[in-house]
């Protein structure tokens, strides 16, 4: 028990009534006005253990997921699937990773490459702009990684941009 | 006129008569606009006690800004069943006031017995005036700003905050009989760096002395 002190008590009650209407000044009100509001803007959360989750394991399991499908993609697209796609238009900067194969022959001439080989390969842009592509003239020097299909006397066939 | 209470908007009035805990979960879930009725109604007691714990208007005004954008971003840290919202907000704020006032380093090394305060005046004015009550209070403040902080937790959150010995030692993390402890001493040391020690003794001598 606390020894009686009414002279402090006296004190601490009058201190009390002092800054019983003390509050934080305006500015704290719209600092979290302004936080209310770009939390607002950030959407619904999810609940905190996937959260937790997410800032412990998400960068490493989505790193190992992209290896995982990439791999998968470059293995499993067989070169059949070259022959469904036709010659594309697209600037090389605009075209999608893992893109299919564009025919640099004749389609007739695909048809009949049965022994095809898929090589890996990193090409520099003026190279693909040699090839009929058109390239952005400002990135004509950096280089890029493409996957080529190359009959086994060494006539490249078609070619696909992995990056 | 007064408007009637259904023409409100129902979405505002749910959320400024829902539950500390209501409004808690749903800030966890991300509705950041359960933020606004949590800070109205305890920005009050946040911000006394950390202008009480700290004695500097501008970091209670930045500890009670830190403790509701935690509470924004950690809502879910939250759990009602280990009792109401404002003792967790309050242990909060002892933590952000703590690491603002660089404190928590210096406590093992404090002196208890070395509280420096400002001279007391001259006691030239009548116990009722009003100049004499804020001197009172401003020495007061003064002395409790000087309180080794393990004391002033105790003393801001139980004889300030009104809290109950039971929430002190929840925010604090310690046993009830710390707390108690540590509020008798926290008393004596104000009670000491105030001569009120001295005014108690001299009115319990002239009592004695009346009655013989």
């Amino acid at each position: 028990m606390t020894p009686p002190l009414p002279q402090l008590d006296t004190r601490l009650a009058a201190l009390r009534e002092a800054i019983a209407g003390e509050a934080p000044p305006p500015s704290s009100d719209r600092v979290i006005a302004v936080a209310i509001a770009r939390a607002a803007r950030g959407g619904p959360r999810k609940p905190g253990a996937l959260r937790r989750f997410d800032a412990w394991f998400a960068w490493p399991l989505a790193l190992a997921a992209s290896i995982t499908l990439l791999s998968f993609v470059i293995r499993a697209v067989p070169p059949q699937s070259l022959t469904e796609s036709g010659p594309k238009h697209a600037a090389v900067q605009d075209l999608p990773a893992n893109a299919s194969f564009m025919p640099l022959v004749p389609i007739a001439e695909l048809e009949r490459a049965g022994d095809a080989l898929v090589v890996p390969a990193r090409m520099s842009r003026m190279s693909l702009a040699q090839s009929g592509l058109p390239v952005n003239p400002a990135r004509a020097a950096d280089a890029i990684d493409t996957e080529l299909l190359v009959r086994p006397d060494g006539a490249v066939l078609a070619l696909r941009f992995v990056h | 006129m007064n408007a009637p209470a259904d023409a409100m908007p129902t979405a505002l009035t749910d959320s400024h008569q829902a539950s500390d805990a209501a409004l808690a979960a749903r800030l966890a879930c991300g509705d950041a606009h359960a933020l606004d009725p949590l800070y109205r109604r305890h920005k009050g007691s946040v911000y006394r006690f950390a202008l009480l714990w700290s004695g500097a208007a501008a970091v209670a005004a930045d500890v009670t800004q830190d403790v509701f954008v935690h509470l924004l971003t950690r809502a879910e840290d939250f759990d009602p069943t280990r009792g109401p919202l404002q003792p967790w907000l309050l242990g909060i704020a002892r933590n952000f006031v703590r690491r603002r006032t660089g404190t928590q380093a210096r406590e093992e090394g404090h002196d208890p017995e070395a509280l420096d305060l400002p001279a007391a005046a001259a006691d030239t004015t009548g116990p009722d005036d009003a100049l004499s009550v804020r001197r009172d209070v401003a020495r007061l403040r003064a002395a409790i700003a000087t309180l080794p902080p393990h004391y002033r937790d105790v003393l801001v959150l139980v004889e300030l905050a009104e809290r109950s010995y039971a929430d002190a030692a929840a925010i604090c993390g310690c046993e009830l009989n710390t707390v108690r402890s540590r509020l008798s001493r926290a008393r004596a040391l104000l009670a000491r760096a105030l001569d009120l020690d001295a005014v108690e003794r001299a009115a319990g001598a002239a009592t004695a002395k009346g009655r013989s």
